[in-house]
């Protein structure tokens, strides 16, 4: 059961990749020296971000599992309730 | 001198002095190329070398040749080195044996050694060279096998300690870094703007730095970051390149020191002023700057995943923190245990002990929370008039939880039993252990085997004893925790064949059960509750979770929660808690700022840090 949830997740959201992936990935374990010296504010990845509307929403700070209904959650209700009506 | 047949040469030295006339460094550079493929023209060259300057016999004239190069002034201390340099460029062209890549690699050595302020950008290319040479040698085990069967032959009193090729080379680049830093002309230190040849120190920095990290030297490079702190202009002051750069490497040998916030802090301004096009520098950067925050509580977006740049490093992070939200710690184990196949991307990318490390205090928080929701006491409903005892929960219900978690494991290993490796769960089967840890696996250790036995609850088959405990030694089956009735066949011994003589002992084999079953409620609590206990202790002294534990009747409480509520105010949000804390001290050892704009003043002295006295009590107060 343990992997049921991940299982069910994973192959729809890597469906499409997944022809071309693995050999772009594998041989980039160098820091690879930049082409160009110098660059301006607006060239950085911080700038263009901005530009493009994204909003720079990079991180996830609250991901606490509130779902009750979540299938891990349910079961670890009925293992310390046993005698909780939906067990 | 030698006039006929070489006009190349002639050609070649004459443009050099020129570019010394002009002191043209990067000119200069471009000049002096070594790096095969060379152009016919410098193929000619080579070849008049080896007809007017012969290894061996013109040595001297040559020199002489070079030394007509530089200036003949009084105050041109700093080009005494160069005729030499040239010397030795000359000869590394004209000797080179491209098959023989030890020999290119001393030779460069030697160019390498020898330089002053405009031969910066030359020395800087040669540097790249031999760090591309070396780091090529590293990948070839059958030309370093020659090396060390050369070394080992030639200087036999060097096998102290074995230096690898490319580490041989960081130490090279660091002079060069060493003498970029230490030039006194113009302003030096941190009020200083690059001159000189500080202008190299970055570019130096990163090159020494990327080859410490090839060769897994990263301890030599805490004196390199210590000086730089000490002796260097800020690093706002250097071009984009050398900055994202630095700051990688600073990042993630912060990280490698378990420095995750401060490395952190490096690792987004990397990626921050990185070059929005620089994909594969921005993937790079990424690989560290994801786990820095994961271990810290903050994962990746959604949005940061679909990047570009971020393309397969969602398959590799999101399950982790899927995990962590889980609870799941045997899951958590598994997804990182040494023979997952998980576990060799991150391993090389030298992250794997990292995460495994630090994560799983996170999943133990996520647990103990999901008890907490589903099995502890949140308090008196809201607007009660009662005042009464705090939200608490039981650790017994956390070892209940627990030991469904082991058994929930055990099965799926017998489920799977043939795909599986041999003991891959094996943290599942620790709550069986009446030794050691119930929730760790440890292999057990052959120097102590038999030491288990002395006290061990295991019987003899002796016909005596087994007519006397049949029913323990050989039951018929068990109840598992789920309360499922397990058969065994029949006349097995369930705790294996014991195998030493306890006939000396006077054995109940009930004891050790009536201990766990009936004193548990007494207020003696099982090896797991005091395991879990410490897990809750850890939690609380780092913050994660908020407020006490009590050891007799073992609970975990959470004191002022009418406010905000049970779940708030015992399991805090993890990044907040972090943040808030290591905020406090916003530096990076090894980025050099520019100096506050009051510098001078006594608050630079103190390092602009503000002392906070609201919790001090005055004098005498009790």
């Amino acid at each position: 059961m343990s992997n049921s949830t991940q299982s069910h997740d994973k192959p729809e959201a890597s469906q499409q990749p997944q022809q071309q992936k693995p050999p772009v990935l594998e041989e980039d374990d160098e820091f690879e020296d930049f082409p160009v010296e110098d660059w301006p504010q607006e060239e950085t990845e911080q700038a263009s971000g901005s530009a493009n509307g994204a909003n720079g929403h990079l991180w996830e700070e609250s991901w606490d599992d509130d779902d009750a209904a979540e299938d891990f959650s349910k079961q670890l209700k009925c293992v310390l309730d046993p005698s909780s009506s939906r067990c | 001198m030698a006039t006929q047949g070489a006009p190349v040469l002639d050609r070649f030295l004459s443009g050099i002095s020129d570019i010394i006339r002009n002191r043209d460094g990067s000119k200069l550079q471009d000049f002096l190329q070594i790096e095969p493929p060379l152009s016919d023209i410098y193929r000619q060259m080579v070849e008049e070398l080896r007809r007017q300057y012969p290894n061996g016999s013109k040595e001297a004239d040559l020199l002489r040749r070079c030394e007509g190069l530089v200036p003949r002034t009084k105050n041109g201390s700093s080009w005494t080195a160069f005729p030499t340099f040239m010397k030795l460029y000359f000869t590394f062209l004209r000797d080179v044996n491209v098959d023989n890549l030890l020999e290119t690699y001393n030779l460069l050595k030697g160019l390498v050694n020898q330089y002053g302020v405009i031969v910066l950008p030359t020395v800087l290319y040669l540097s790249k060279v031999l760090a591309k040479l070396a780091m090529g040698l590293d990948r070839r085990p059958e030309l370093i096998a020659h090396l060390l069967r050369m070394e080992g032959h030639s200087d036999q009193d060097e096998s102290i300690e074995k230096v690898t090729l490319v580490e041989k080379s960081a130490n090279v680049v660091r002079e060069a870094f060493i003498k970029c830093l230490t030039d006194r002309s113009g302003t030096p230190g941190v009020h200083g703007k690059p001159e000189g040849k500080r202008v190299g120190i970055y570019l130096m920095a990163n090159l020494c730095l990327k080859l410490l990290f090839q060769c897994g030297k990263l301890r030599n490079a805490e004196q390199m970051f210590s000086s730089i702190s000490a002796q260097s202009p800020p690093l706002k002051y250097f071009p984009a390149s050398q900055r994202v750069t630095y700051l990688y490497y600073l990042g993630r040998y912060l990280f490698s020191n378990n420095l995750f916030y401060p490395a952190q802090i490096a690792l987004q301004s990397a990626y921050d002023t990185c070059h929005h096009q620089a994909l594969s520098q921005k993937r790079v950067i990424l690989t560290y700057l994801i786990p820095c925050n994961i271990i810290m509580g903050r994962f990746p977006s959604l949005e940061l995943l679909q990047r570009p740049e971020a393309e397969g490093l969602a398959d590799k992070f999101v399950p982790i923190c899927r995990l962590i939200v889980r609870g799941d710690y045997i899951a958590f184990r598994e997804h990182l245990a040494i023979d997952s196949p998980a576990t060799e991307w991150f391993a090389r990318k030298g992250i794997l002990l990292a995460l495994r490390n630090r994560c799983e205090i996170l999943v133990w928080r996520a647990l103990a929370r999901k008890v907490f929701i589903h099995g502890g006491f949140h308090g008196e409903p809201q607007g009660s008039a009662q005042r009464g005892p705090p939200p608490f929960l039981y650790l017994h219900k956390l070892e209940t939880a627990v030991r469904w978690l082991q058994s929930q494991h055990a099965q799926s290993l017998h489920g799977a039993l043939s795909f599986a490796p041999s003991g891959q769960p094996r943290d599942a089967q620790d709550g069986r252990n009446e030794f050691g840890s119930p929730l760790v696996y440890k292999l057990p250790d052959p120097d102590f085997a038999g030491v288990d036995e002395v006290d061990g609850p295991e019987t003899k088959p002796d016909p005596d004893l087994m007519s006397k405990y049949e029913d323990f030694l050989t039951p018929d089956g068990s109840f598992d925790v789920m309360g499922q009735w397990q058969s065994n066949p029949p006349g097995v011994l369930v705790d294996g064949q014991p195998d030493a003589d306890y006939s000396q002992y006077e054995l109940d084999p009930y004891t050790h059960r009536g201990e766990l079953d009936s004193e548990t409620e007494q207020g003696k609590p099982t090896p797991m509750i005091r395991e879990l206990e410490s897990i809750l202790a850890s939690l609380l002294t780092q913050g994660l979770m908020r407020g006490y534990l009590t050891h007799k009747n073992p609970r975990f409480a959470i004191p002022g929660a009418r406010l905000r509520g049970a779940l708030p105010t015992g399991f805090p949000n993890v990044w907040q808690t972090i943040s808030a804390r290591e905020s406090e001290d916003d530096r990076v050892p090894g980025w050099v700022q520019p100096p506050p704009p009051m510098a001078g003043s006594g608050l630079a002295a103190g390092g602009g840090r503000v002392v906070n006295l609201s919790g001090a009590r005055p004098v005498g107060v009790q």
